[in-house]
């Protein structure tokens, strides 16, 4: 029997909820014309709010882009008095201004109900003890989680980040049911399980593990998922500029995360062209922000890549689903009039068994042509002696990459450590074309 | 039992000679050679040598990724259609040989055939039993 946070929003039928979409829509703009940025900016294009008649027409606006937030640092896109708000949160930033974003007190009320929506649709109830294993301040998984869950009902720890045996400690004592915890940082938590002579399954009572803010492939999951049995994983994605944590989110059937499309105007663009793509395909999401009062966002292009994916979920929910984080719009190249992800090459290679993480694409013209050479270092596990093994994997690696990407790649095997490695990041695409660089 | 040091190399300048290098600086004398290559800008060189494990550390500490491969041996003589009939042998037992090769070892006067065969053991006792004699490590150094 499914149930519901929210039972008549979450399982509107499709045309109710565009037509919820457009009202809200129209309310968003009209605040957003309030901000400075987006007030020029209306009067620059002669556009008001009023000439709003289909979503489509929200195509008409620019895009928002992250340098945007920064350049007009920090009250230009604020649409209430400054007085009105209540809280900021930043969004980390290694150079530059940093990007903050204002809510007021309707705004927090908002995302609240958002990450409560989020966590119930992945199972968790006003019974459960919910755990939050990650940082406040000014990270929104912090207050986002905290706030969602005591909306939600749930007697909830703000445990924050660190200090793995004192977790364990806190999820004995209080018997946590639910914990909200960074992908990379579970597999260390296990480790301390492991250390104090304890098991998740018999010393916890751990049913719902809510993991984001990294992508992470679903091999992942499944790996953590045998770590932490019987509980089951669920995707969380959100970003600070669309409030954090709750903008899509996981239910019980583990196959995409449905984007609350009653708060988010989503868009999946051709990072090249910036035209739509057709649904499933993989393109950047561009999101609308529909609820929010003291900083209104349009179109902002979030370089996460991903896609829809089609068809209804058993869940009954309607809202529309994401396919998981696939990459950075920042890293597409064009080859042969194709847009490939580097992360699409890395999916392929992960599903050779004993794949070498490492790595190298060389984009280089050959003769006439402009051809994708991918360098992959040979792993120990595929060299018993035999040359038609090793040929047999780089065979397959050129079939997998076709399959993928629809170019044909030059797949050439390298020694083990000959790759060069950047400071920490490995540098995964070398341009060496005459014409048509792209930009990284 | 036989072995060969298998190697895989990419084809650029240097690198064989990196191999060859690393062999004699521990020591190791090279009986025989071949190299398989692809066309994907590597290859896997194999090489008879007098110290087969020896031979693979050495590769394996200059960063070489190396195997041992077991490898059947046999001398040849001099009668018309050897490895003819030591192949035939073989793929009448539905054993795939992955390949063959005749070479003529560093003193000039004798000559073996190294034959890369799935399930050695399996294709060693039906050579012994055609009354092929094969040849160990030993005696392929020896010879
Ligand atoms: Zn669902």
């Amino acid at each position: 029997m499914n149930s519901y946070w929210q039972p008549d929003i979450e399982t509107a039928a499709p045309d109710t909820l565009r037509a919820m979409q457009l009202q809200a829509l129209r309310r968003t703009l009209a605040q957003a014309a309030q901000s400075p940025y987006y007030g020029e900016l209306f009067r620059r294009l002669n556009f008001s709010p009023e000439q709003i008649r289909t979503r489509d027409d929200l195509r008409r606006l620019p895009f928002t882009t992250k340098d945007d937030l920064r350049g007009h640092f920090p009250y230009g896109f604020l649409a209430v008095p400054k007085a009105e708000t209540i809280r900021l949160h930043c969004s980390s930033g290694t150079t530059g201004n940093p990007t903050v974003i204002f809510h007021n007190r309707h705004d927090l009320d908002s995302w609240a109900n958002l990450v409560a929506r989020s966590m119930y649709c992945a199972g968790a109830r006003p019974d459960d003890v919910f755990q939050n294993i990650c940082g406040y301040g000014l990270f929104t998984g912090g207050l986002g989680f905290q706030y969602g869950a005591e909306r939600l009902g749930a007697l909830t720890i703000p445990a924050g980040a660190g200090n793995s045996r004192r977790q364990i400690k806190l999820m004995q004592e209080f018997g946590t049911t639910v914990i909200h915890a960074i992908p990379s940082y579970l597999p260390r938590l296990r480790e301390v399980f492991t250390e104090l002579g304890l098991a998740p399954a018999k010393d916890t009572r751990l049913r719902v593990i809510l993991s984001g803010a990294e992508p992470y492939t679903e091999e992942t999951r499944r790996r953590l998922e045998a770590m932490f049995a019987p509980a089951k994983v669920f995707n969380s994605f959100g970003l600070t500029e669309m409030n954090g944590p709750g903008v899509a989110f996981e239910c019980d059937c583990q196959n995409g995360l449905h984007v609350w499309e009653d708060a988010y105007l989503t868009e999946i663009v051709n990072p090249d062209t910036l035209e739509p793509v057709p649904d499933g395909e993989l393109g950047e999401l561009v999101f609308t922000s529909l609820d929010r009062q003291a900083m209104p966002i349009l179109r902002y292009r979030t370089r996460d890549l991903t896609r829809f994916l089609t068809g209804p979920c058993p869940c009954g929910r309607t809202h529309r689903r994401l396919d998981r984080i696939t990459g950075r719009s920042d890293d597409m190249f064009i080859i042969k009039g194709c847009n490939v992800f580097p992360m699409q090459i890395e999916q392929v290679l992960m599903r050779i068994p004993q794949a070498a993480s490492d790595y190298l694409i060389v984009l280089e013209t050959l003769g006439d042509n402009d051809e994708l050479i991918l360098q992959v270092e040979a792993h120990p596990e595929w060299f018993n002696g035999d040359f038609s093994k090793l040929e047999h994997v780089r065979q397959r690696i050129v079939r997998e990459i076709h399959d993928e990407v629809l170019v044909t790649p030059i797949v050439q095997l390298v020694e083990p450590g000959s790759l060069p490695r950047a400071e920490g990041k490995a540098k995964r695409v070398d341009d060496r074309r005459r014409n048509g660089k792209t930009d990284f | 039992m036989a072995h060969q040091v298998s190697v895989f190399v990419e084809n650029k300048p240097g690198r064989l000679e990196k191999v060859t290098g690393a062999l004699g600086q521990a020591g190791i004398n090279i009986r025989a050679m071949t190299l398989n290559s692809s066309s994907g800008g590597w290859g896997v060189l194999n090489l008879l040598v007098n110290h087969p494990a020896a031979a693979k550390d050495a590769l394996s500490a200059a960063g070489f990724l190396t195997a041992l491969h077991e490898i059947v041996v046999v001398e040849m003589t001099d009668q018309p259609g050897g490895l003819h009939e030591v192949v035939s042998l073989l793929a009448r037992a539905g054993l795939n040989v992955e390949n063959a090769y005749g070479t003529v070892l560093q003193n000039g006067r004798s000559a073996i055939l190294v034959i890369n065969v799935e399930k050695v053991a399996h294709a060693r006792e039906i050579l012994a039993a055609a009354g092929v004699r094969t040849l160990e490590d030993d005696a392929i150094y020896a010879i």
